[in-house]
This record gives structure tokens, C-alpha cells and sequence, in this order.
């Protein structure tokens, strides 16, 4: 009872620190600053999804009909609205994603929880681990299962099958789909909550220890409750993602005969001919289910703050476990097993075997089977190596442009009283509910019109993905924004300093970690984005997402798997950078708090 | 009055060819073509092919050519014609080449291509052209392949794989609705096997796959035991040594005429002629041939692909009016008959 008062006491101290905003943003220089940002959202964002609405409601294509040339009728809706098939995908996908978003939330929760909070043994080592599964492109992961868990030729069957186990494993079911999205989406859950915890001042918690609540009871009633905000960004998003995701479920969910609404509107775009109006229609089912949810975040975060990170100095309690450190350890092994080192020998399985028809555990170890091919194959087309280069290239120019604008817009939402900074905030949020096989068309029928040479050039590609991602970016970005306490941005307006110079001296050095993390979340999406390069990439800017899944489609499972490994061992090695990049200037990286 | 136009310049074409082919480096491209194709350097290329075996004839291209570097763009039949459609409503169309498998698609785009026709123009059959500016430069045929190792008493023909021994999902299908290439397919099994065809064979219960390339990477793998699949895409594996077995149905061999075309705003047209001459002539139709398992729309075969005995199996090329005129209905037909959701 006591320790609840203590709780209680403790969230409300923290609710009732009203944000105050920035001084003197309301004059003509902050209009100015608003109306730019309202007008790069607007060709970035608003202009596409004109397009898109556009199409869903006409059986035009407006380049080439012109934009006088259309009627507009709710034809497309009735007819999606009304076609079972489409209810079935609508609800498989709903099924699917909140199963894997349940399963990312334990997985993401708990390892945050072990490596930021507790005495466990290779802490370092388990946080990488919680984040490596970032690298693996769905596709990838989703190739990678088929491989290990087929239930006709899948590894592990072959290992069963030969210890005498009748017990199969079935990747191709909807209990496959939820796993594999649960275990791939868990970093996004991870990465925010992660740094929640580590942010996160402790003397609440000990002040609930003080009064007697059990370390469960503390987690349960204190800790949990302050990082809502990050869980439920994380939960969201990997929600989002994993909606709008379309290796996985085209992989794993076609043999099983499991239509989502992605592969619905795949197959929608790629029949001859192409039914793009009504893909837009069911994309717009898409935009209506993740809007709402949206909604309901900002509803469930705006009732409280979360403001965590003060001007003292504090390092995060951790717990000691006692022997019960070693079974936190060894869970982490088991998730990394599963998650990294079974689907990377089975990739390297079919990277390196000629074919992989597999009959049993001895044809596995038959090593006149394996060989370069794939490897040799995949460096003779002159595409590959541009189609890396050319990824590289788009994604530092997204990380980079990307972030600045993400910058811009989560600051003028989150800690200025600025004009239109809710239209600002309403309209980066938009693309989430966008699915990116169907965006890509938008941006198609958007840019290709404009005059210059934008078209064919890899800023085309860049500026997709800045606008499809802003939002991931921003909230990533405000997740960390918000832990700012305000107290540090008036001390600095106290002493003097302008709102660009406090941005300069207090906010960015503090929220360097959440923006390098942000820039770095949006580098990996986008060299993994395939959806809206399908139609904005030319001969000139193929990239490797679009070139992998030529593979794939192509039926050439060793080199897709080939080109899977060169990704991740070229994305792990720009992480690992990222991470020194975030890591060094800092001086101590230790999680000692943030001193005002 | 443009149909006599474009008449007239194909017959000029012929004749300038004709008249220069003493004088021409080689049968199927003029010195003055070479060279201006040279000069030009480059030339971008967009297919429906897939990029392994594009690859392969550009590289066998360029072991003449050198100085002519091919960008290829691929992409899957429908994202292809809306870019093609898109790229030139604005002006930009990118390609100078576009190969496409659908031939009906193309047919409404045949006003963006120019008047051009290959040096040997005359020895293509007329049926596998749906416009005088479209030419067959790839032609694609379809076989039946099982992997050894799991059927015992593999099938001989389209009738053996109605046969309940093969139910439970041995058999891997392509949906009817994927493409022009599998619609060619289905039409052949209704009107050449018989009505009875698709309900027969629907009753083994297969399992439909999007396209045919993952098909021959599950039947390789083993995860289907038998597949019809388009020749070029078992054959090129089987070629590579994957364990798998192919033969032709006696019942007939259902082929597929691609599209192709030089659009009239294309930057190197030397270039793309040039690429397109060689594509067309008996020598690189009887590399594609060979190499991959293509079959040809020339009127006399340079050569068959491995497994195809011409006098044993005939080939089967849907008429272009029925083409169009019965695939909605016969589509829907299919997916109600196979239980396929669209």
C-alpha cells in the first residue's frame, strides 16, 4: 500500500511539470520558419498523397490522362469494400501484426530491461544482439525461415526427421507469420525503450524500493508506467512496419495460401494490366487502420509528461539478480540463435551450396556441393556493384537531409509555441499509414512532371524515402526531445542565449544520441526500402533492395541469399561506425546522467 | 495512311538492308550502323526478361560490340507498362528498347515506337507480330519439369498431371491472373486438353505460385515435385546441374512472343537498332536458344532447345484476337475452378 503512494506520489511529481515553450517564437521570423517547413511538407508529403487519393478515386493514370481528364467516383472503395478477399487480407494482416507486435513487445521490453537495468553477464554482447535483426531485410528473413523451416524441406524438419522426431516445423502458417514478425520487429520496441531506461532518473524506483515494493512490483507499477511513451512509439511503429511489410508475408504466407493486404496490393500493381486504382483504394484501408492508431497515441502521450531526463546527475540502479543472471544471459543466446545465427547458416547454406535440394542431415555436409557460384554470378552483373554504391549514396543522403528536416519539425512540435506546428505535426505523421508498394506509384505520378533533372537522379529516391520515413525519424527523434527536461533550455535563455543558440549549446548536444540513433534508423530503412524504389529507380539508380528482390522473383535463391550476406555484413559495418560516431565527443559513454 | 507509311519505310528498310549487305560487317548490321552505333556508346533497355538471362546475351552482345554499354531496367509486366506509360505522358521515357512478354499491353503503345524492322524481317512468321513496328525478339515456350528424386513414375504428358498419384500438392501451378505468359498457358489447356482440363486437374489439388521463377526454385529445393514451367527458367538451372528433369507435352508446346520495340523518342536509336538486329538474327536467336532454353518466332529454327524434338512435339501460339477476347472471362473461369481469390 505504501510502496503504491509512493508510486503514485511519484508519476504525479512528474505530471504535473508542465512543459513551458520557447520565448518570443511568435513573431515574423517564426512564421516564416513555420510556412517553410508547411511548404517542404507539402511537396513531400501532401502532394503525393493528393496523387494518391487521385487515383483511388478515379481509373486514370493522371500523367498520362491529365489531371482534367478523370471522374471522380467512390467506385474503387464499393468495389474493395465489397470483395471478401479483401476483407480476408484486411484481417490476416491485423491478425499478423498483432501477434508479432505482442511478441516484439515482450522480446524488445525484456532485453532493454536486461541490458540497461540489471547485473546480467555480456550485457554488450546481448545488446547487440537485440538490435542485429535491424540488419536482416524482410525478404531476407523471410527467405531465410522458407529455408530452416519449410515444412516439406526446411533444415530444422531435416534435423528432426533425423533424430527420429514425427514434430515438424510450419513457417508457412499464420502462427509462422506472427513469430518471425514478432522476432524481426522487436528491435524497434528495443530501441526505444532502451533508451528510455538509461535515461530514466532512478530515484522514483528506489523510492518505491524505499517503501517496500518488490523489484517486479517496481518494474510493473514505476518503471513501465514512465517509459509508456517509448513503449508505445516502439509498439507502434513496429506495428506500422510490419503492416506495411511485404517479404515477409509474400515469402512465408503465399505457399500457406495467407493473403495480407500487402501482397494483395503487390499482385494488384504487377498484373498485366495493372490495377493500380484499386491497389490505391486498398491502400487507403491501410492509411485508415494505421491513422487511427496514430490518433490513439497521441491521445494515450499527450494526457501526461514523461519528462525523465533533469539537470542532475544520476546512473540508472541496476538489479542483481543473483543466479538468476545466467538465465537472462541465456536467454539472450537463445533469442540471438534464433534470430541471427540459425537464418545466417541457413543464407550461408544457400549462398555457398549449388542447389538446395537437401534430402538429409548427410547430403548437408556433402561438401563437393558447395562452392563461389552465387558469389561469382552476383559480381559478374556490372548491377550489383552499382546498385551498392548507388544504396550508400541514397541512404547517407536520407540519413542526412532526412534528419535535419526530422530535427526541424520534431523541435518546432515538441518545444516551441510556433504557428501550425499542429498541421506540422498531423502532416510529417501521414506517410505512416502510406504503404510504400503503393506511394511509390504516387511519387511517380507527382515528380516525374516537375521541371528539372530530378527524375533519374538518386535525390529522387532520397527525397521518397525522407518522406516516408519522417515520421519514424521524428518520432524517434521527439522520444528523445521530450526526456530534455526544460529546466536546461531555460537555464540557457537565462544566461542569454537565443533559441538557435540553445539548440545549439544545451538541446543538441543532449539529444545527440537520440538524433544520431534516429539518422542511423533511417539510413538502415532506407537501404532496405523496396516499395517506393520499385518505380523510382531507373538504369542509372537501381538499388540493392530492388536488385535483391530481381533475384528473388528471378528464382535464383543462391544469389539472393549471396547478395543477403554482402547487405548485412556491409550494413553491420556502417552501424558499428555509426555507433563509435554516437559513442565518441561524448567524452564518457558510461550512462552517467546528463548534467544540467 | 501512317499503317502505308509505316509499310513503305519497313520495305525501304529491307531494301536498304539488302542492297548494303555485301558491303555490311556483318549479315544483320551495316558498317554505317556500327559505326554510328559506336558512336552513340550506350543504350538503356527496359524488360520484362528476367536479368540473369538479359545479362547473358548482353554480354555475348558486347563481346562484338565493346564500345556499346546496355543499362537494363527490369521490371515485372504491369510496374513496367506504367513506368513506360508514365515516363513518356511526361516527356521522360528513359528507354531505348522496351521488352515486354504481354503482347496486348504493347499493342496499345504501338503509336510511341518507331517504324523499324531487323534486316531479316521476312523470315519471321507473321503471327507472332501484333504491330509492324512490334517484333518477337524473344520467344518463350512451355514444358513440363519434375525433380527425379521425388516422383517415381514421373508424368509424360499435360493429361498426366490430372492424375490423383500426383494430388496433395506435388504439383506447383502459376495462377492464371500472373501474366500474360501464364494466360498463354491456361487458354492452351482449356482449348487444346479439353474443357474437362482445369476441373481435373484443379481436383489434385496444386499449389499456386505467383510467378514461375520461385515455382523452379520450389521445385528445385523440392518443395513442389512437378511444375509447368516456362522452358528458360528450369532449363537454365537444369543447365547449371540442379537435379531436375524436363521434357515437352506431346500434346503441344504453348509459346510465348515477347513485344519489342524502338520508342520514337529514343536518345541512341543506332545503338538500339543495332541491339535489336542482333537479338533478331539467327545468330543471337539461336544463342538464346541454346544458352537458355528460349524457342524462336523465325519461320525455320536455326536450332531447337535441349529435350524439344520438333517432330513429336508441336508448337502451340494463341491467336491475338482470342487472346485478348477470352481472358477476362476464362481468367475468372480459372480462379473460380482453381479456388484462387482475387
Amino acid at each position: 500500500m505504501a510502496a503504491d503512494a509512493a508510486v503514485a506520489s511519484g508519476v504525479e511529481s512528474i505530471a504535473q511539470q508542465t512543459a513551458t515553450k520557447a520565448p518570443g517564437s511568435r513573431g515574423l521570423l517564426g512564421w516564416l520558419w513555420s510556412a517553410g517547413l508547411m511548404l517542404t511538407l507539402a511537396f513531400l508529403v501532401l502532394y503525393p498523397v493528393a496523387m494518391l487519393l487521385l487515383g483511388a478515386l478515379t481509373n486514370t493514370n493522371p500523367v498520362v490522362d491529365g489531371f482534367g481528364v478523370f471522374d471522380l467516383s467512390v467506385q474503387n472503395f464499393s468495389e474493395v469494400l465489397a470483395n471478401p478477399n479483401v476483407h480476408a487480407a484486411l484481417i490476416n494482416s491485423l491478425v499478423a501484426c498483432t501477434g508479432g507486435t505482442a511478441l516484439a513487445v515482450i522480446i524488445g521490453l525484456t532485453f532493454s530491461w536486461v541490458v540497461v537495468r540489471t547485473d546480467t553477464p555480456g550485457k554488450g554482447f546481448i545488446a547487440a544482439a537485440s538490435m542485429l535483426p535491424l540488419f536482416v531485410p524482410p525478404l531476407v528473413a523471410a527467405v531465410a525461415w522458407s529455408i530452416l523451416a519449410s515444412p516439406k524441406t526446411g533444415l530444422l524438419n531435416i534435423l528432426l526427421n533425423t533424430v527420429g522426431i514425427e514434430w515438424r516445423f510450419n513457417a508457412y502458417t499464420m502462427t509462422g507469420l506472427i513469430v518471425i514478425f514478432g522476432i524481426y520487429y522487436a528491435p524497434y520496441v528495443y530501441m526505444f525503450t532502451a533508451s528510455a531506461l538509461r535515461n530514466m532518473d532512478p530515484s522514483l524506483e528506489e523510492a518505491a524500493e524505499v517503501s517496500g515494493a518488490s523489484a517486479v512490483r517496481t518494474m510493473f507499477t514505476v518503471t513501465f508506467p514512465l517509459i509508456a511513451p517509448a513503449i508505445l512509439s516502439g509498439m507502434l511503429l513496429s506495428f506500422i512496419v510490419m503492416l506495411g511489410i511485404y517479404g515477409i508475408p509474400a515469402v512465408l504466407g503465399t505457399p500457406g495460401d495467407i493473403a495480407v493486404l500487402t501482397t494483395y496490393i503487390f499482385k494488384l500493381t504487377a498484373w498485366s494490366p495493372p490495377l493500380y486504382n484499386t491497389a490505391a483504394a486498398v491502400a487507403i484501408i491501410l492509411m485508415v487502420v494505421t491513422g487511427f492508431l496514430v490518433w490513439l497515441q497521441h491521445k494515450i502521450t499527450s494526457r501526461r509528461s514523461y519528462t525523465t531526463v533533469a539537470g542532475k546527475a544520476f546512473r540508472p540502479a541496476q538489479l542483481k539478480l543473483g543466479p538468476w543472471r545466467y538465465v537472462t544471459l541465456a536467454l539472450a543466446i537463445v533469442y540471438l540463435l534464433v534470430v541471427v545465427v540459425l537464418p545466417t547458416l541457413a543464407l550461408i547454406v544457400a549462398a555457398f551450396r549449388r542447389f538446395l535440394f537437401i534430402r538429409d542431415l548427410a547430403s548437408l555436409f556433402d561438401m563437393r556441393q558447395y562452392g563461389l557460384l552465387h558469389f561469382e554470378r552476383l559480381f559478374a552483373n556490372p548491377l550489383a556493384l552499382r546498385s551498392i554504391w548507388n544504396t550508400m549514396e541514397v541512404g547517407l543522403i536520407t540519413a542526412i537531409v532526412g534528419g535535419v528536416v526530422a530535427f526541424a519539425i520534431g523541435y518546432t512540435i515538441n518545444r516551441t509555441t510556433l504557428p501550425m506546428r499542429k498541421s506540422i505535426d498531423v502532416i510529417s505523421t501521414l506517410p505512416v499509414a502510406i504503404p510504400g508498394l503503393v506511394i511509390g506509384v504516387a511519387y511517380l505520378w507527382a515528380w516525374i512532371g516537375l521541371p528539372g533533372g530530378l527524375y533519374g537522379t538518386i535525390w529522387i529516391l532520397a527525397l521518397a524515402f525522407i518522406a516516408r520515413f519522417m515520421p519514424d525519424t521524428v518520432k524517434a527523434l521527439s522520444t528523445s526531445l521530450l526526456q530534455i527536461h526544460r529546466e536546461l533550455e531555460e537555464a540557457a535563455w537565462i544566461c542569454g542565449k537565443g533559441l538557435l543558440g540553445t539548440i545549439r549549446s544545451i538541446v543538441l548536444p543532449l539529444a545527440r544520441p537520440g538524433v544520431i540513433a534516429a539518422m542511423t534508423l533511417l539510413f538502415i530503412l532506407a537501404i532496405r526500402e523496396l516499395g517506393s524504389s520499385l518505380f523510382l529507380y531507373t538504369s542509372n539508380s537501381m538499388v540493392m533492395a530492388v536488385l535483391l528482390l530481381d533475384y528473388y522473383e528471378g528464382g535464383n535463391l543462391g544469389i539472393t541469399a549471396a547478395f543477403s550476406i554482402v547487405q548485412m555484413i556491409l550494413l553491420a559495418v556502417l552501424i558499428s561506425v555509426a555507433n563509435l560516431l554516437s559513442r565518441g565527443g561524448s567524452g564518457d559513454s558510461s550512462g552517467v546522467g546528463r548534467a544540467g | 495512311m501512317k499503317k502505308i507509311l509505316g509499310a513503305g519505310v519497313v520495305a525501304a528498310a529491307l531494301a536498304i538492308a539488302g542492297a548494303t549487305a555485301v558491303s555490311a560487317q556483318t549479315e544483320y548490321a551495316s558498317k554505317e550502323l556500327i559505326d554510328a552505333a559506336n558512336k552513340e556508346g550506350k543504350l538503356v533497355l527496359y524488360t520484362a526478361n528476367f536479368t540473369e538471362p538479359e545479362q547473358e546475351n548482353i554480354k555475348e552482345f558486347n563481346k562484338k560490340f565493346p564500345g556499346i554499354k546496355i543499362e537494363m531496367l527490369r521490371a515485372p509486366g504491369g510496374q513496367l507498362i506504367t513506368r513506360v506509360k508514365t515516363e513518356a505522358a511526361a516527356g521522360k521515357l528513359n528507354a531505348d528498347i522496351v521488352d515486354h512478354s504481354d503482347r496486348g499491353d504493347m499493342l496499345v503503345m504501338k503509336d510511341m515506337f518507331m517504324d523499324y524492322a531487323p534486316p531479316n524481317a521476312a523470315d519471321y512468321l507473321p503471327d507472332a507480330q501484333v504491330a509492324p513496328n512490334l517484333w518477337p525478339r524473344v520467344t518463350l515456350v512451355w514444358a513440363i519439369a519434375y525433380n527425379p528424386a521425388l516422383v517415381k513414375n514421373p508424368p509424360k504428358s499435360w493429361a498426366d498431371l490430372t492424375k490423383p498419384e500426383y494430388g496433395n500438392k506435388q504439383i506447383g501451378q502459376v495462377f492464371a491472373p500472373a501474366g500474360g505468359t501464364t494466360w498463354t498457358r491456361v487458354m492452351f489447356e482449356r482449348k487444346i486438353l479439353g474443357e474437362d482440363y482445369w476441373p481435373k486437374q484443379a481436383a489434385t489439388k496444386p499449389a499456386l505460385f505467383p510467378s514461375g521463377a520461385p515455382l523452379s526454385d520450389a521445385l528445385v529445393r523440392g518443395e513442389v515435385a512437378i511444375a509447368p514451367l516456362l522452358y528458360n527458367v528450369i532449363y537454365t538451372k537444369q543447365r547449371d546441374g540442379a537435379p531436375v528433369e524436363i521434357f515437352f507435352g506431346p500434346e503441344g508446346a504453348p509459346a510465348i512472343p515477347y513485344s519489342t520495340g524502338i520508342p520514337k523518342t529514343a536518345k541512341n536509336p543506332n545503338a538500339a537498332k543495332l541491339y535489336m538486329n542482333w537479338c533478331m538474327s539467327k545468330e543471337g536467336q539461336a544463342f538464346m536458344i541454346q544458352t537458355q532454353g528460349n524457342l524462336t518466332s523465325l519461320k525455320t529454327p536455326p536450332v531447337y532447345p535441349k529435350n524439344f524434338d520438333s517432330k513429336v512435339v508441336k508448337v502451340w501460339l494463341p491467336k491475338f484476337d482470342e487472346f485478348e477476347s477470352l481472358r477476362k472471362d476464362w481468367v475468372e473461369d480459372w480462379n473460380k475452378i482453381y479456388g484462387h481469390r482475387q
